[in-house]
């Protein structure tokens, strides 16, 4: 008997425990039971934007990774505001971390969304191939807003379009570029111009280590700092190579894998052997990389054109007498003049196929590039982040913490200007990545590609391995996982 | 039907904890189960595949390698992981200062209660070429040049299995300890009164007293061999990953990063499968139903 009660209860068991798992439906949209709303979330750190707004147009849930307030209770101010711009109930989810996770796993669940911010174009291809996100577009040709071009260039798009030519994404921010920076005040101090040649580079780097450059009469200084791979295009532009694929009739190819590689590893692996480049590189974070530059420890690195200006601004609220001027500095020439700088994958929404509400999301993406959108992205609530008086604005202490930077930093949109004079030194930077910086070439099988290229450029850089052989085990590994045409 | 009457309370009480495994354990293995059978998108038809998601991971070069990975990094854990806290465990025994005894405990326990991300950041602290502790004291004691310990393949693994086995060690002697504490004080007088020597004591007394924990300990740090991903997220870097990556890793890739969930969930699968072949064994081996 008690054999079987207990057979009973474990067929019972069993039974439940299939039914439960193939019951879901196969539609995505309703895929998962447990799959919750954004706002049904408890432990979701959900601001909503409904509670003391009206709700005229109608609910939005937002899911972003940058644009919203810098705390839980300054998001949930932003979420209000956008509440109150928009006449739509808002909710707006920003994790603190694993973004990209808590998207992938949002779209997994069958959790809804209206808005979700992206900044992956490799993502965006892949979750068209998912069927994933809707098609825009018609609602951006048709938009006056977003069709306008003195609002987001024509020629921009492109970047947004799928394999079908179609449109599906929308800008959130102006993307910039990475670029080598350096330490303005070192080179003056050392009496050193900005380098033009990798010879130049160099001199310059060996100098930072050697010069004492900070004064404490210590060699505690390094020339050059990255955070990994990342990014060192400013300097391998000097031998022509551009970063992920360049397509070369017809044929996939890796520059950074080629031979016209070698001489490039063999200089970076002289810096650390002679100790004139961090020897942390390959474990450094790009916070570890930019408290380096920022606590005087290095003379370059290499990072995002906006970061020239909030270095700066940083050091200067830090200190109003410091001597640290960050200066953004063009890529290093090849042999035929060619300048070669990363832009940066854009930064875009999509709406999922499964949103709940599309026409609120059309709504907020054209008020996202309107003024009022850009104020909001950029300085952030009225009252919290910024005040206006008689039309002058003035940061508050939460403001200039924020560095103008909700989301949008830098906009597309030529008809709004800041009310605030750019950051030091930003300007020249963003001149030099208007004029030089192209985006890579995102192919399927690069996350593939990208661990061998990796693997093997930073055992090269650091010396662990002579430059030719890591760049033949590169082509060799390259061909044979068919990741590479020639 | 008298037995359940009688303990109906007990199954009543069991029911929440039924309830989270059901949930939480069991639905979501049986949906993975079930993705590891589809072309899985994460909207729209999901329609199924047979074995193909496993036939395309069962072909990925990078799959076995991943498993080596685990194997060798997850075998030294196992093998020093059991051993080093042992041998601390029988030391601290032999110890008479409860005071001593106390303090190393806690000093011993304390990496237990880190994160890997806390972990992390003190191993690339004490392991750095330039300033780090351990670089400083070869270079000053033995005068050698700087090793990038992190990002040296050479070093990766060794560090891996060292940095697991320190995190660890005060919780597995702590169960050791509580092991030989419960052991008979009889048995040790018994042995005094026969002339054994501290040596023949442990060798004769505490060993054999403590199998049951013993096998207690290797069997639960087997389940988790095949587990390991916290770490290797934390600690591992381009330069090192084809020496590090282990299989949660790949799984952690192909779902999350490279958004295939069906290649994953059959991975996922993989993984359960090596994990209950490895238990058996070890079960098998060293005879654990007969404690």
């Amino acid at each position: 008997m008690k054999r079987k009660i207990h057979a009973l209860l474990t067929v019972t068991t069993a039974s439940a425990l299939l039914l439960s798992a193939c019951g879901g439906k196969e539609n995505g949209a309703n895929a998962s039971p447990s799959a919750a709303s954004p706002s049904d979330s408890a432990a979701s750190p959900s601001a909503s934007g409904g509670a003391s707004s009206p709700a005229a147009g109608g609910k939005l849930a937002i899911l972003a990774g940058n644009v919203g307030g810098k705390t839980p209770e300054g998001n949930t101010e932003f979420a209000k505001a956008i509440g109150s711009l928009t006449g739509l109930d808002v909710t707006l989810d920003k994790p603190a971390s694993d973004y990209d996770q808590k998207v992938l796993t949002a779209l997994g669940s069958g959790a809804k969304y209206d808005l979700i911010e992206v900044s992956d174009v490799a993502k965006l291809r892949a979750f068209i191939a998912q069927g994933v996100v809707t098609d825009l577009t018609d609602f951006v040709q048709g938009s006056a807003e977003l069709s306008d071009p003195s609002v987001i260039p024509s020629g921009e798009w492109e970047q947004l379009k799928g394999a079908d030519g179609k449109i599906y994404g929308v800008f959130s921010k102006f993307q910039g570029a990475t670029m080598p920076i350096v330490r303005k005040d070192w080179l003056d101090k050392l009496k050193l111009q900005e380098p033009k040649t990798l010879d130049e580079l160099y001199n310059v780097l060996k100098a930072f280590k050697d010069g004492d450059p900070d004064g404490d009469g210590k060699p505690n200084t390094y020339g050059l700092s990255t955070s990994g791979l990342y990014d060192i295009q400013g300097i391998m532009s000097a031998a022509g190579l551009k970063y992920r694929y360049v397509m070369k009739d017809g044929k996939r190819t890796i520059p950074y894998a080629s031979d016209a590689a070698i001489p490039m590893y063999e200089w970076f692996a002289k810096l650390v052997k002679e100790g004139i480049m961090d020897p942390n590189f390959i474990t450094n974070d790009t916070a570890k990389m930019r408290n380096l530059f920022l606590t005087d420890r290095v003379g370059m690195i290499t990072y995002w054109d906006a970061w020239v200006g909030m270095f700066n601004n940083l050091k200067q609220q830090e200190d109003p007498k410091t001597t640290f001027v960050a200066a953004g500095m063009a890529s290093i020439p090849a042999s035929d003049g060619t300048i070669l700088m990363r832009r940066g994958d854009p930064d875009f929404w999509i709406i999922p196929a499964n949103a709940p509400h599309p026409d609120a999301a059309k709504k907020f993406l054209e008020f996202w590039h309107t003024k009022e959108g850009i104020t909001l992205g950029s300085l952030g609530v009225e009252g919290q982040d910024y005040t206006v008086d008689n039309g002058t604005y003035t940061l508050t202490e939460t403001g200039k913490a924020a560095n103008m930077d909700h989301g949008v930093p830098y906009w597309y949109n030529a008809n709004v200007k800041s009310p605030f004079p750019p950051l030091p030194g930003v300007t020249e930077a963003m001149a030099l990545s208007k004029q030089y910086a192209t985006l890579e070439l995102a192919l399927d099988t690069w996350p593939d590609a990208e661990k061998i290229v990796t693997n093997y450029a930073l055992k090269a850089m650091s010396g662990q391995m002579a430059a030719k052989d890591a760049v033949a085990k590169m082509q060799k590994e390259l061909k044979d996982a068919k990741l590479i045409d020639e | 039907m008298r037995t359940l009457k009688r303990q109906g309370m007990l199954y009543i009480m069991m029911v929440p904890v039924v309830l989270y495994f059901v949930l939480f354990a069991y639905y979501p293995l049986a949906r993975g189960l079930q993705a590891s059978f589809q072309d899985y998108k994460l909207m729209g038809d999901r329609p199924y595949i047979g074995f193909d998601n496993y036939e395309t991971v069962a072909h990925d070069p990078t799959f076995w390698n991943a498993l080596w990975n685990t194997l060798a990094i997850g075998g030294g854990i196992l093998v020093a992981g059991f051993l080093a806290p042992l041998i601390v465990a029988l030391s601290l025994n032999e110890v008479w200062s409860r005071g001593f005894k106390k303090t190393a405990q806690l000093v011993l326990y304390v990496p237990h209660l880190l994160s890997w991300v806390v972990i992390g950041g003190i191993c690339i602290f004490l392991l750095s070429p330039d300033t780090g502790l351990v670089n400083l004291l070869l270079a000053k004691g033995f005068g050698l040049a700087p090793i990038n310990f992190m990002a040296e393949e050479g070093w990766a693994r060794v560090v891996m299995v060292g940095s697991a086995v320190w995190k660890d060690m005060g919780y597995n002697c702590i169960l050791f300890l509580a092991g030989i504490v419960a052991i008979s004080p009889s048995l040790f007088e018994a042995a005094r009164m026969d002339g054994a020597t501290r040596w023949q004591q442990l060798r004769y007394v505490t060993l054999p007293q403590l199998l049951s924990t013993m096998k207690v300990i290797l069997l639960l740090n087997t389940l988790g061999l095949f587990r390991i991903f916290d770490q290797i997220f934390v600690m591992r870097n381009p330069a090192i990953a084809s020496k590090v990556d282990v299989l949660m890793m790949y799984t952690f890739q192909k779902g999350i990063m490279e958004i295939r969930i069906g290649p994953a969930a059959a991975a996922s699968f993989f993984v359960v499968l090596f994990t209950l072949l490895l238990t058996v064994v070890v079960r098998r081996m060293t005879r654990f139903d007969e404690v």
